[in-house]
């Protein structure tokens, strides 16, 4: 649900972003200037009419009631000392003058009198234009004139001719303040009206803009994300504590890397993220994932992987393997003691900052001596940019160095078992299930082991040469487009159909598995190995971390 | 999630600064959208009221309007009109000036006294929404409501019971209808009021909090877009993993 209001509160700024921007200058441009400053009335002068006892109408309303029979009122007041009638009747409304009866005339002159008694400024009539209709007179289309005076300002006087009223004072600040109010109101037609269509979209968008804003907001306050005094999460105090604690995903609870074991009373109850990533067994001897609970004095933490240390590797050699993956050697000056299995942290500089990225060591364990294989990720399309880590690591120059944190891991061999052991590799999943194999055959008496490896072409069957012909392992290599093949002579299909057909002959129970590969083939495999009945404890994977 | 390292800073920033001024934009966005949504000429209340002016009786001995200016030769307009008063339809002048407004009948001349009666007898024939239902009738002379300028007063209110709760303001001195209120009208005054902040008068647009809540609002929309930028553009994830 806050997914879905995140999702909502980021594409719908993403279209609403310039309106608001506009709303907020308009806005600030009317807070600055104010009512008075927008209404063109700064030196609007409201004059006072001539008292009807001195300016002498001749003309009675019983003269104007023949004329107009339909009259419904009838006004005398006095423009510019000059007797006037308004005769407002059943469907129009007539203006006369006081002293003829004739119907009212506006000269030139008489609207620059008109104009002038409105108006206080500093300024002088620069012209007067006989105009039909203005923009800037709403909905007037009328005959008039406008007086131009030549002050700071600008200003315009409009004088409707058939009335000798003054319409309105317009100047420079009015028509800004103009503009400010079409942004305002999206009434580009100058009409500042804001009932329309145009505006009603907007408003609603920004309506779900930012009630999904306070949604997420309230959101926030409810799990603690605003509490200044909050304690960071067991994994943002390891990792600021620059300890070695390796994670991929970033503190959600979905990679089961960041595991540690906690020692004290009343443990935290596990997270649902950790009843799915660790098995009970492990959870109730103290295990935890460290992104899953929050720093407490009640509980002392210790890091599994404790020998992990900050490394500098310095790169060796570079040779490509297979068209897609890189075998990549470095050396240590420092020793570092890690397990065939095990996986180093790589701190991959990108854009100002360290991104992580995990690699698992390719050979049998050498402390000097760092083996990895990296698959280079090309871009898929144009648009999106190839693999980060990939890319920075083979463009590496060779004696160049990079930081890595490590060795992580509990991928390794069984111990104390006699069983057959039994690897499913595929793709770059190579690296761990190479260091475990080279390991196992290099023991005085190694035991039986079987490695089937999966890729798509017979040029990606990478190591191929290494592990033809070895006493005490059966390499059974699978491709899964053989017709783009042509001439090969090996398993065909996908690998974990290939060991299926193997494992029907097996004592699973004899069996200890390792498995790596990329997600789908893993996920293809577990459920085979699990179908076929090998029990849960003796199966290993690595997942790279996903 | 590396993005996450690098805009957590920005979005820790356009959280707090969105609990003052997102919070003050949400007010905006609401009032903002009830008056855009209601239509000026409804919330004006045109809907309430009817035109009342008729036609002056053909018939009617009408005094000249030089006795009336002669009689207030303060007068600056002087307005032949009628009025309905106890049931019938009489033609008065309207002197106004700088002695006042009068109301006068325009045959004798004799000054017109608006009585409460006559007051919502004119207010029915105003009202437009069916068989009016008054529910009260008041002489304000102080303490105006905030729905009516303190400039109008005295002024006398006429409550009506009706989806709306209608409230017609009439002059005391010519009877003429000069503010309609209604509870539309009341909830665009009351965003108006929170659109502009202006909490007492409802009328100060230059406050300097509603500036600062302007420019506050401003730096809360550019961490918003920064942050709109970084998640658009690095959202996407790689395939595979073991890169």
């Amino acid at each position: 649900m806050m997914r879905f209001f995140q999702w909502l509160h980021r594409w719908v700024s993403l279209i609403i972003v310039i309106q608001v921007l506009l709303w907020l200058v308009s806005g600030f441009y009317f807070s600055l200037n104010g009512h008075h400053g927008m209404s063109g009335h700064q030196y609007l002068e409201h004059g006072d009419h001539a008292m009807l006892s001195e300016v002498a109408p001749t003309v009675d309303v019983a003269d104007i009631r023949q004329r107009y029979p339909d009259a419904k009122t009838i006004r005398l007041h006095s423009i510019a000392g000059i007797p006037q009638f308004i005769v407002t009747s059943v469907d129009d409304t007539h203006y006369l003058n006081g002293l003829t009866g004739a119907v009212w005339t506006t000269s030139p002159e008489l609207a620059t009198t008109i104009a002038m008694s409105t108006y206080n400024g500093p300024g002088d009539v620069q012209e007067v234009s006989a105009i039909q209709g203005s923009d800037e007179i709403l909905n007037w289309d009328d005959a008039g004139y406008q007086v131009n005076l030549e002050d700071d300002l600008n200003t315009r006087i409009y004088i409707d001719a058939a009335s000798g009223q003054m319409l309105n004072h317009r100047n420079t600040p009015w028509t800004l303040a103009d503009w400010a109010f079409r942004l305002h109101f999206m009434d580009y037609s100058g009409g500042r009206s804001f009932n329309h269509l145009l505006i009603w979209s907007a408003g609603l968008l920004a309506l779900w803009f930012s009630l999904s804003g306070l949604i997420l907001l309230i959101n926030n306050f409810a799990k603690g994300d605003m509490n200044p005094r909050r304690k960071p999460t067991m994994l943002e105090h390891l990792q600021r504590e620059q300890k070695p604690v390796a994670s991929s995903c970033g503190g959600g609870g979905t990679c089961g890397l960041c595991k540690v074991t906690l020692e004290g009373d009343d443990l935290p109850a596990p997270t649902p993220a950790e009843k799915i990533l660790l098995s009970e067994s492990e959870i109730e001897g103290g295990l935890r994932l460290s992104c899953q609970h929050r720093v407490d004095d009640k509980y002392s933490i210790k890091l599994p992987d404790h020998d992990a240390a900050t490394v500098t590797l310095e790169l060796a050699t570079r040779r490509l393997l297979s068209p897609s993956i890189v075998e990549l050697t470095f050396n240590s000056s420092e020793a570092v003691s890690y397990q065939a299995g095990q996986f180093m942290q790589f701190c991959i500089p990108h854009r100002e900052q360290v991104l992580t990225r995990h690699y698992s060591m390719a050979t049998s364990p050498d402390p000097h001596r760092f083996v990895f294989t990296v698959r280079q990720m090309p871009s898929p399309s144009e648009k999106i940019p190839p693999g980060i880590g990939s890319t920075y690591l083979c463009g590496m120059e060779k004696g160049a160095t990079i930081e890595a944190i490590g060795p992580f891991g509990d991928f390794i061999l069984s111990e104390n078992s006699q069983r057959t052991q039994l690897f499913i590799g595929g793709g770059a999943g190579i690296a761990p299930l190479r260091a475990l194999l080279q390991t196992e055959l290099s023991r005085s008496q190694p035991r039986s082991c079987v490695f089937f490896y999966g890729a798509r072409h017979v040029n990606e069957l990478c190591y191929r040469n290494e592990f033809t012909g070895v006493d005490q392992l059966e390499y059974i290599p699978v491709i899964s487009e053989p017709k783009e093949n042509q001439g090969w002579k090996g398993a065909t299909g996908f690998v974990h159909e290939e060991v299926e057909a193997w494992i029907r002959n097996q004592d699973v129970n004899q069996l200890d598995v390792y498995v790596c590969g990329p997600p789908p083939m893993l996920k293809a495999t577990m459920a085979m190995l699990a179908e076929a009945g090998v029990p849960r404890d003796q199966i290993r994977f690595d997942d790279f971390g996903i | 999630m590396p993005q996450q390292q690098r805009t957590s800073r920005w979005r820790v920033w356009h959280r707090w600064l969105s609990v003052i001024f997102g919070v003050q934009m949400v007010i905006w966005s609401i009032s903002g959208a009830y008056m855009v949504f209601f239509d000026l000429d409804f919330i004006h209340g045109d809907h309430l009221v009817q035109d009342i002016t008729t036609v002056v009786p053909p018939d009617a001995d009408v005094q000249p309007v030089s006795a009336v200016i002669q009689n207030y030769p303060h007068s600056q307009t002087v307005t032949l009109d009628t009025r309905w008063i106890n049931q019938q339809l009489h033609s008065v002048y309207i002197a106004e000036g700088h002695h006042g407004t009068e109301l006068l009948d325009a045959t004798s001349l004799a000054p017109i006294e608006l009585s409460e009666e006559h007051i919502v007898e004119l207010a029915n024939r105003y009202y437009a929404k069916g068989e009016p239902k008054v529910s009260s009738v008041v002489y304000l002379t102080e303490n105006p409501p905030t729905e009516l300028n303190p400039k109008l007063l005295p002024i006398w209110q006429v409550n009506y019971d009706d989806f709306g709760n209608t409230s017609l303001y009439l002059s005391p001195e010519t009877g003429e209808m000069l503010v309609k209120r209604h509870t539309f009208w009341r909830g665009f005054d009351f965003f108006w009021m929170t659109h502009i902040m202006d909490y007492e008068d409802r009328t100060d647009i230059e406050s300097w909090w509603l500036q600062a809540f302007m420019i506050g609002t401003f730096i809360l929309m550019i961490t918003g877009v920064v942050l709109l930028v970084y998640t658009i553009s690095f959202r996407r994830k790689r395939p595979g993993g073991a890169e």
